[in-house]
């Protein structure tokens, strides 16, 4: 009896969270369909703001940065960190602590200190070079930064997850050390870079710090962009950019779930 | 025989360790070039003088420590300090905040049917998937003058009228709270989930109260969730830039703002890079504090960030 | 073991047509022969795996290595898969010095004890993965695969996936994909150790009689004396790094060389020698004569005393020992009833075969028999 209370109260509980965690999202999108260019008073359905959207130069640009960074930078980064990964299963009876504390690095600093040091870094390299001049190759650099150690942990652990016989039947079984990565290592962590791939592709949409302090006056990304129109003043459009943003997470979402069911049946 | 089979195993040795080095000096490489040396940077730079644009310049100076502790041309202000600790309080009051309401979330979640609880755990995160500018500016929206929120607060007579709920610091708490819950929700609900509930049910047998059966039997063994998810949460509050840039304001300011903004605007390098150098102290000091915890509690791996 | 029951003539099977890379292979039915010289080998500074081990295994033998846990005997196997190198010794498999000669390239298959099926392959791809690495063309490997399917009998378990199979169906795809590469040896580390016991029993008849149609030489590793006895040509039974007996089962088991084999064995009548002469030892028993016959020189050691060869009360036929005893302790086993006698303080078990006889109750006094055919002298 009492506890049919508490899990009653525990599912109200439940329902008003979900509540807070959408609201925000929820009235990006419901203003974004706003007539009226007013944040606290709908007075109609229009989607001029979408067709603003599709005449604005700066947010297609902003939106291909977006897509180039985030693409060419989980490329490099699941390249690298799976390397490392297997590098760390396959010598994980050594003493590799200087290793951990390298890849622990990225993840626990915080993305202000981060993004300041690449700056830094980046602007004083190019005064002295000429080379890594702030752009888009500096912000892919950053953002391989900061996803290698996800890559690599998921890997990394992925590989200590399976049966080490394997590793010995693939030798067993007549393959060579090419043969073992190709036939037997890269099919099985297949789920895994997959993953780390989505991962490190999320990650870098949903970076704002660390791309806003080492990008260049060419290179502004989507988030880049909507920061700065914000500040200049809100603005409906920004709603309109945002709901697409938020629909593509929503597929996301529900594609994660279908590729989870499928692989569970 | 005895000297080939020695031949053969130094051999085996330097394969091995070619071996680590092929997979592993690229990513480490690239870690310690465009993360560590540039982090050395910035360190060094606490410690120049500042140029005329704000940039660093020789000679070697503390000028820049006694600028971050409040020293200016005018005499000691507090400016900073409050900023400092502003900062840890926001941290503070939103981890428990959000830890107030993951740990009935995370429980639910792992009281309903099994084939549920993966969409339940994806409905929660899906929104922190979504870049942190969008969902703040979806706060900025709902906490704006006129606002339904805004008025009620406005009838209760929290706010003066034609006022929103931002900028201002409970603003950022609700910020904070809303963007970190997430990252609480999953390490508890893998602590609930892994829950023994023969120690409930044989704590139940013996206290029969179920205050101190939860206390005795369940509370420990989602200690390590929670220390996770307090490091996952804290840490990472403790240098947010965002939420406090455009919910707060400028009496909402926490270090990460002091800190930016020493690079942008009125540039001053050196007084940055020593707000830099605040933060990763207290960062570190609070990681090494929850590691401390985690192995006196004899904690799982996943405590040992 | 009747021949008339294995269906499909091992004559028909095609021998190793598509000879691979540089795999040395011969022929199956010409099994190899196993040749071990002074193996070494340790793990870190003081771990002694091995401590010089010499072995010749002969070609089509099922041959065991048998020992409790620590014993060397599963390095010894990785040792002749090549996952192991010996830090001193040699190995030749046939003719062929293979010491230095990586897994890959070693015509030695192994069955693993956690069968290692890949997890991202179908059983079918399973059973063809050592083939598909040696380059064996689609065609010649699915002719392989329906070959090997038809011989372990598998039936509709090619077309299932890895993780729907129990553990008695993945030992047999485990067993099935190493022995489609047609290796010279085949390796077994322990296979039946994750089934339950009745599986276990009808796999080992079975594993028994495919490699005596293949004419394959085994070597099985095992901890389970039982086992090894029920399966093995020949068993060699290993303790800290050292053989310590090879011989067929029934010499190991009935002439043990030394203490630590007749425990092995499961012998519990061991009795300290403490003086002995040509044909008699005093032991806590008191003076028993022995058959002059298997006189060993060394003289001190113990004294084995199998349960089963024990008469209890009756005559004592001439010749015998006579020993007088009290029984403790009666355990009714069915086919056999289990004694434990106190003989002159000392404690001394009987095993008697069920065959209707009066059963003695417990406090009964008794007279043993004990033919001196039967009593072994073992080393220390």
């Amino acid at each position: 009896m009492k506890k049919r209370t508490l899990q009653r109260g525990l599912g109200v509980f439940w329902w008003l969270t979900l509540v807070f965690l959408y609201l925000p999202l929820v009235v990006v999108m419901v203003f974004s369909f706003n007539s009226a260019n007013s944040a606290a008073h709908f007075t109609g359905i229009s989607l001029r703001w979408y067709r603003r959207l599709l005449g604005n130069e700066e947010i297609l640009s902003a939106f291909a940065n977006s897509m180039v960074l985030a693409i060419t930078s989980s490329v490099i980064a699941l390249v690298i960190g799976c390397l490392i990964g297997y590098g760390m299963y396959r010598h994980r009876h050594r003493k590799l602590g200087w290793l951990i504390v390298l890849i622990y690095l990225p993840i626990v600093l915080p993305d202000i200190v981060f993004g300041i040091s690449e700056m830094t870094f980046f602007v004083q390299i190019h005064r002295l070079t000429g080379i890594l001049q702030p752009g888009i190759e500096t912000m892919i650099i950053a953002h391989v930064t900061f996803q290698i150690p996800f890559v690599a942990l998921i890997v990394y652990s992925r590989f200590v997850g399976l049966d080490p016989s394997l590793f010995e039947a693939a030798k067993d079984l007549y393959a060579s050390p090419w043969q073992r990565a190709l036939h037997f290592m890269l099919p099985t962590i297949k789920p895994a870079l997959l993953s780390a791939f989505f991962l490190s592709f999320t990650l870098s949409i949903d970076d704002f710090v660390i791309s806003f302090f080492t990008a260049g006056p060419e290179s502004a990304t989507l988030p880049i962009y909507i920061w700065g129109a914000i500040k200049k003043g809100v603005s409906p459009e920004i709603n309109a950019i945002a709901t697409l943003m938020i629909g593509a997470v929503a597929i996301a979402a529900v594609l994660s779930l279908i590729f989870s069911y499928r692989r569970q049946r | 025989m005895a000297e080939t089979s020695m031949a053969l195993r130094s051999r085996a040795l330097v394969a091995e360790s070619r071996h680590l080095l092929f997979t592993v000096a690229p990513g480490a490489i690239w870690i310690f070039v465009f993360l560590v040396l540039p982090s050395a940077y910035l360190m060094g730079v606490a410690f120049m003088t500042t140029g005329p644009y704000g940039l660093p310049e020789m000679p070697l100076s503390l000028d820049s420590f006694r600028r971050l502790a409040g020293f200016g041309f005018l005499g000691w202000s507090p400016g900073n300090l409050y900023t400092l600790l502003r900062s840890l309080w926001q941290t503070l009051v939103s981890t428990a905040l959000v830890v107030v309401i993951a740990y009935p979330i995370a429980y639910y979640i792992t009281t309903c049917r099994e084939k549920w609880r993966p969409i339940m755990l994806l409905v929660v995160v899906v929104p922190s998937w979504t870049n942190q500018v969008i969902r703040t500016f979806g706060w900025m929206n709902l906490l704006a003058p006129g606002t339904p929120l805004a008025g009620l607060a406005e009838s209760v007579g929290l706010i003066n009228p034609n006022m929103g709920l931002y900028p201002s610091n409970f603003a950022v708490t609700l910020g904070l709270v809303y963007n970190f819950l997430p990252f609480m929700v999953l390490p508890l609900y893998a602590a609930f989930e892994k829950l023994d509930t023969a120690q409930v049910q044989a704590a139940q047998d013996l206290y029969a109260s179920p205050v101190r059966a939860f206390w005795h039997a369940v509370f420990p063994q989602t200690l390590p969730g929670l220390l996770a998810g307090t490091v996952l949460v804290a840490i990472p509050a403790f240098g947010m830039y965002v939420i406090p840039e455009l919910l707060g304001g400028g009496k909402g300011m926490m270090l990460g703002n002091l800190v930016a903004n020493q690079f942008a605007g009125s540039a001053n390098w050196p007084l940055g890079a020593a707000g830099a150098i605040l933060m990763l102290i207290a960062t570190f000091i609070g990681l090494f504090a929850m590691r401390r915890v985690g192995k006196r509690l004899g904690g799982g791996e996943e405590v040992v960030i | 073991m009747t021949p008339s029951t294995m269906a499909p003539d091992t004559g028909t099977r095609e021998p190793g047509t598509a000879q691979a890379r540089d795999i040395d292979r011969r022929d199956v039915r010409q099994a190899s022969s196993i040749d071990l010289r002074g193996l070494h080998k340790r793990f870190g500074k003081t771990t002694i795996a091995l401590d010089g081990v010499d072995l010749t295994i002969e070609a089509g033998e099922f041959f065991t290595l048998l020992g409790p846990s620590g014993c060397g005997k599963t390095t010894l196997l990785r040792i002749l898969a090549g996952l192991e190198e010996p830090d001193a010794g040699s190995l030749r498999i046939g003719d062929r010095d293979i010491t230095d000669t990586p897994p890959h390239k070693r015509s030695v298959n192994t069955v693993f004890q956690s069968y290692a099926l890949f997890p991202h392959l179908s059983v079918r791809d399973n059973l063809a993965f050592g083939l598909r690495m040696q380059g064996i063309p689609l065609e010649q490997r699915k002719a392989k695969v329906a070959e090997i399917a038809d011989f372990i009998q598998l039936g509709d378990l090619v077309e299932r996936r890895v993780d729907r199979l129990s553990g008695g169906q993945r030992q047999r795809i485990a067993l099935a994909r190493a022995l489609i590469c047609e290796p010279n040896v085949l390796l077994l580390d322990e296979p039946l150790s994750a089934l339950d016991a009745g599986l276990r029993g009808q796999l080992q008849v079975e594993l028994q009689r495919i490699q005596k149609r293949l004419g394959m030489t085994f070597v099985f590793v095992t901890h389970d004396q039982d086992e090894a006895m029920v399966m093995s040509d020949r068993i060699a039974v290993l303790d800290s790094g050292i053989i310590q007996q090879v011989g067929t089962p029934s010499e190991v088991y009935e002439h043990p060389v030394n203490a630590f084999v007749a425990r092995f064995m499961g012998h519990d009548n061991l009795f300290a020698i403490q003086r002995s002469a040509d044909n008699w030892v005093d032991t806590d028993l008191g003076r028993l004569q022995l058959d002059p016959a298997q006189q060993r020189s060394e003289q001190q050691g113990w004294l084995l005393i199998r349960p089963e060869t024990l008469e209890l009360g009756g005559d004592v036929p001439a010749g015998y020992n006579r020993l007088e005893g009290i029984v403790k302790e009666r355990l009714y086993r069915g086919s056999r009833i289990e004694y434990r006698l106190e003989v002159n303080g000392v404690t001394l078990m009987a095993v008697a075969s069920n065959l209707g006889q009066r059963l003695h109750a417990v406090d009964d006094r008794v007279t043993i028999s004990v033919c001196p055919e039967d009593l072994v002298r073992v080393a220390a």
